[in-house]
């Protein structure tokens, strides 16, 4: 039995923390009242409207927690493919052929520096508040990290091996896709993922600005209808789909990427 | 470097500034002409026009202020979280990375805060806090917490093994271990999250002043959705853009002042 706790000692520290934490937040909620409910509910409450949201509530902005998550995910994961599609290209092109980078780079690096959210009006303005706004948002979230991490990624591919293959006789495309790109695959991969988070944290944004459905929505609309248990229920649900999302990009990176721990 | 198109006329240095200019201007005029005689115009302002109401927003005012006013209102409301975040991150950071205890302790809740994003926060900021500038130093202090935070945790986590078991050799007790090996060598950790944390900090003040302001450079961009006015939307833009730029450079040549021993490879 001493061994078990000696063990499993910190584990058991960080598991009395975490419900130590939840009690004192019932307890000056549901148990003496010291919180108002208006300003943060118990956790019990939050829990009774996660299950409510979860088995087809749809009270207070319309619709389930699933129909939301779907409309959220359906959107990112859309400006994200796109996002993708045309950053990694750029990003291994501009790192291979100097021309294309002495003309590109500059247009790139003035795109850099600006948050994605504040292209949020231009695009609603440009396209509407519909999916393609939201998609030209997320789109510029991902794009940027997706370009900077190709980039990087090719550019420290080993001069060595560059020489070792064009003295066997190597062209340069084979140089390029047998040489740089496997290289790089690491560093790409992680530009995969942080373009993911920055896509993810984008839609929040652009939902809370403008948008009928979607978690984002949920919150602003609980927030206007005085409902802290659904914003909350909302919060945890963002935070947990992103962290989910990072978790299925990681495992495919582990699984298909050799050395994938190496860049980070 | 791949490809080098070495070029017995120009330097290096000449080849990029040449085309840096050709590649800006070449989207100015792109931009000017597509403005000015295709069906475009309906949407988007000629760069020229977009450019002078940049130049006189600095001495015309857009809302109550001038540019340089909204400019410095977001700075401010940065300026103050990021403070706030910088200590305590740090605090936490190299708590958490040194004491197995405080680990064990506080890691469970910071990683169940964590995955929120801090633009998420607003709706509740908004009910603790009102509409004032407290809730927006509490967004924009999540935002720059959490990089400083992991950052510096992993600093002090990664420290050489061999220089704390060394020290302890040489008589050193828990105080010195921890003030002479373990936080001097996370400064460069903790300089790489607070300059994640500066670029995430302007990003979460445009963030929140979109949301709820009356003023700053995030109100500026939402007031001309709100009124459709496109020029004031690209002024904003670019001032964002600029300040960006500037903030995420400042930090990197800190860095390079302050972590000489340190070399940093990479874009």
């Amino acid at each position: 039995m001493k061994g078990f706790f000696e063990k499993y000692k910190y584990k058991l520290i960080s598991a009395c923390s975490f419900l130590f934490v939840l009690l004192v937040w019932q307890m000056v909620t549901d148990v003496f009242h010291l919180v108002s409910p208006v300003m943060l509910p118990s956790p019990a409450k939050i829990l009774g409207t996660l299950w409510y949201k979860l088995t087809g509530g749809t009270v207070p902005d319309g619709s389930t927690l699933l129909e939301n998550i779907w409309s959220s995910l359906k959107i990112a994961l859309g400006g994200y493919g796109v996002g993708v599609l045309i950053g990694v290209p750029l990003g291994v092109g501009m790192a291979w052929s100097r021309k294309f980078e002495l003309f590109a780079k500059p247009l790139f690096d003035i795109i850099r520096p600006v948050p994605a959210l504040a292209w949020i009006p231009l695009m609603i303005l440009w396209l509407g508040i519909g999916y393609a706004s939201k998609v030209g948002i997320i789109f510029f979230a991902a794009f940027i990290s997706a370009t900077v991490n190709s980039y990087t990624g090719i550019r420290r591919t080993s001069q060595v091996h560059l020489w070792v293959g064009r003295t066997f006789g190597a062209t340069n495309r084979q140089l390029l896709f047998k040489v740089a790109i496997p290289t790089a695959l690491p560093m790409i991969f992680t530009g995969l993922r942080l373009a993911l988070g920055s896509a993810w944290v984008a839609l929040v944004a652009a939902e809370m600005l403008a948008a009928t459905s979607g978690l984002g929505y949920m919150i602003q609309m609980a927030r206007m209808l005085g409902r802290p248990d659904v914003i909350i229920v909302g919060m945890l649900t963002i935070g947990f789909v992103g962290l989910l999302l990072n978790t299925v990009l990681e495992k495919l990176q582990k699984k298909y990427v050799r050395r994938g721990k190496h860049h980070d | 470097m791949i490809d080098s198109t070495a070029n017995s006329r120009f330097s290096d240095k000449q080849l990029i500034i040449i085309y840096t200019i050709i590649s800006l201007l070449s989207l100015l005029a792109v931009w000017e002409l597509a403005a000015r005689f295709t069906s475009a115009s309906m949407f988007l302002p000629p760069a020229s026009q977009v450019l002078a109401a940049f130049c006189k927003s600095f001495v015309e005012p857009i809302g109550k202020r001038t540019m340089l006013a909204h400019i410095g209102v977001s700075l401010y409301r940065v300026a103050v979280a990021f403070f706030f975040a910088t200590i305590a991150g740090i605090a936490l950071g190299v708590g958490m990375g040194y004491s197995r205890l405080l680990e064990a302790v506080l890691k469970p809740i910071f990683e169940f805060i964590r995955p929120i994003p801090p633009l998420a926060w607003i709706p509740l900021s908004i009910l603790w806090f009102g509409l004032g500038d407290t809730g927006k130093f509490f967004i924009i202090f999540l935002g720059c917490f959490c990089f400083i935070t992991v950052n510096t945790y992993d600093g002090a986590k990664n420290v050489d093994p061999e220089l704390i078991g060394a020290a302890r050799m040489l008589g050193a007790n828990e105080r010195q271990v921890f003030f002479e090996i373990v936080l001097p060598s996370s400064v460069p950790y903790i300089f790489a999250g607070l300059q994640i944390a500066v670029t995430a900090g302007w990003s979460a003040v445009v963030g929140a002043e979109m949301i709820q302001s009356n003023e700053g450079v995030g109100w500026m961009i939402v007031r001309g959705m709100n009124t459709g006015n496109t020029v004031q939307i690209m002024v904003g833009i670019v001032a964002i853009g600029i300040v960006g730029f500037i903030l995420a450079n400042l930090t990197s040549a800190l860095e390079r002042r302050l972590c000489v021993w340190n070399e940093q490879k990479g874009m």
